[in-house]
């Protein structure tokens, strides 16, 4: 695994048809361990989505700078998982072969990369969807399916952004045990994004409160592992933390 | 997986009932006119000379069939556009990806190609033949340059509809440039690349009958350029009918289930 250090970023888009700059990322230092949990909420339009983008490799900053392992990122890369707040399955393969791309690209040959595919959407309880396409599956799905694909290639780093916001509020807590249960077994390094509160805290070792492109907080949550939602719902320090975070990005 | 069986046994039977009724309301309208055809000829005694009789006209094919003739036209107009067709398939693909990628390019170029698409086939043929001279050359070209167009413009259009986003998840996943190519741009242009080829194939088609009326002494055109000379409309009327079948079934055999395959399945909508 790798670490993921953000240096004073910045991004200033340029809007061409108001002829205005737009800067969405005003100034964020963020540094995640390596195996390390990190949630970042935030309300709409805080700049969380472009921050993942440039870490991804995807867009460009226009200043600061991003390591991961040390190393700059100079674009999109094998060793940084995405999961897409839009899925971005492909439509013309079947789950089983969306799932399997990574492994492909790696040159895994085919009867191995399958096993490891199936291997992970049993994991998502998506064994039944291995053939279809993904037009023909929920929202739900595909996004579990997304999730999995990023997984499936196991990355050093994994960028999720909002992975579990278009499934049913009982699905989301089992995603969300998962989640947790796989990334204890393989360390990832994680950073994620989500709008929900009390999902950041329970999943995260720390969770980074955003407001209008500057890091407003950073919150280390220090509840026992594994974590299960029966006993987290429970728990003092979850409710007190979640009503701090809560507070702290109304007030953003 | 034992609900993805009971899912497609399910749509199996259905799915080949709609077909058949599909294939029926679809032959049921030809085969009205063509028992309308020798109703009207006898009631108004139609001069074969305007109009041929059915018998005539079956008469005609037989002939045709025994001396080899209809099968040397349909052969030469096939081959002409089974080359033209490749080579204007395999020069637009690869152009096509190429401009789609950069939106740059794609947003310069796309009003030149609707323009070129528009003047596919016939329009060419007077320069076609100026250049390449009579026979295959010129006939050839005017096939090319229907299918190039329009399937360049195509593919163009497919390439940049494709979302950014899937272009990234496979630069995430490890895709390089090989396999962005191959595993991305192309099957997700393919719809609108197979739509490409069938409208432009449509396009090919009528000026090959055109151009084969004008530069040549075999094919299809040439058939009724040269029964017309003779008064022969029995000869122009099956040669009539054998182009319109010929068409209708290479675009439902052939052309629809293609589309139908890559459209249907993939959940994807593409408009030509
Ligand atoms: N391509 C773009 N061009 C211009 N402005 C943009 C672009 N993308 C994002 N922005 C602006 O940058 C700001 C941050 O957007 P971003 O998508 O990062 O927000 P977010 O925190 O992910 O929001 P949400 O929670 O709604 O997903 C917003 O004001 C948005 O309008
Ligand atoms: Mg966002």
């Amino acid at each position: 695994m790798k670490s993921l250090e953000i240096r004073n970023l910045q991004k200033t888009y340029f809007d061409p048809y108001a002829g205005t700059k737009v800067t969405a990322v005003q100034d964020v230092s963020l540094d995640i361990r390596e195996g390390e949990f990190v949630s970042v909420v935030g309300p709409s339009g805080c700049g969380k989505t472009t921050i993942l983008n440039m870490v991804a490799g995807f867009l460009p900053a226009t200043g600061g700078e991003i390591r991961v392992g040390g190393r700059p990122v100079k674009g999109p890369g094998a060793d940084r998982g995405v999961v897409f707040q839009s899925f971005a399955l492909f439509p013309w393969k079947t789950v089983l072969d969306n799932v399997g791309f990574g492994p492909k690209m790696r040159g895994v040959p085919k009867a191995e990369r399958d096993r490891i595919a199936r291997e992970y959407l049993a994991l998502a309880g998506l064994s039944h969807a291995a053939d279809r396409y993904p037009n023909e599956l929920s929202g739900g799905m595909q996004q579990r399916v997304g999730v999995v694909r990023a997984l499936a290639n196991d990355p050093d780093v994994l960028l999720m952004d909002e992975p579990f916001a278009s499934v049913d509020a009982q699905t989301r807590m089992t995603l969300q045990e998962e989640l947790t249960r796989i990334w204890q077994e393989k360390q990832h390094t994680v950073l994620f994004i989500t709008h929900d509160v009390g999902e950041a805290v329970f999943l995260a070792d720390r969770v980074v409160v955003l407001s209008k492109g500057r890091v407003m907080r950073d919150i280390p949550v220090t509840l026992p592992r594994p974590r299960v939602w029966d006993e987290v719902t429970e728990d003092e320090d979850f409710k007190r933390l979640s009503a701090e975070v809560l507070h702290m990005v109304r007030a953003a | 997986m034992a609900t993805a069986e009971l899912g497609a046994a399910r749509l199996g039977p259905s799915r080949a009932m709609r077909r058949v009724v599909g294939a029926v309301t679809f032959l049921l309208p030809l085969l009205c006119l063509f028992l309308l055809w020798p109703v009207v000829t006898t009631a108004f005694d139609v001069n074969p000379r305007v109009f041929p009789g059915v018998g005539m006209v079956w008469a005609a094919l037989v002939e045709s069939v025994r001396d080899g003739s209809l099968f040397a036209h349909i052969g030469a107009s096939l081959g002409r556009v089974l080359v033209g067709t490749a080579l204007g398939i395999l020069v637009a693909v690869p152009l096509g990806i190429a401009m789609g990628v950069s939106s740059g390019i794609s947003t310069f170029l796309t009003p030149l190609f609707r323009f070129f698409s528009v003047l596919a086939g016939i329009a060419w043929i007077p320069i076609a033949t100026l250049w390449f001279g009579y026979g295959f050359g010129a006939i050839t070209f005017v096939i090319f340059n229907a299918v190039f167009f329009i399937v360049t413009y195509n593919t163009l259009l497919g390439v940049s509809a494709i979302p950014m986003r899937l272009r990234h998840a496979a630069a995430s996943l490890g895709a390089g440039r090989r396999a962005m190519l191959t595993e991305v741009l192309l099957p997700g242009a393919l719809p609108n690349i197979v739509t490409g080829i069938r409208t432009g194939l449509g396009f090919a088609w009528r000026g090959l009958i055109a151009a084969e009326m004008i530069a040549t002494n075999v094919g299809l055109g040439y058939m009724l350029f040269v029964a017309r000379d003779f008064y022969r409309t029995e000869v122009i009327v099956l040669g009539m009918i054998v182009i319109g079948a010929l068409w209708l079934l290479i675009d439902r055999l052939l052309l629809a289930p293609l589309e139908r395959a890559t459209i249907e399945r993939w959940g994807l909508v593409t408009r030509s």
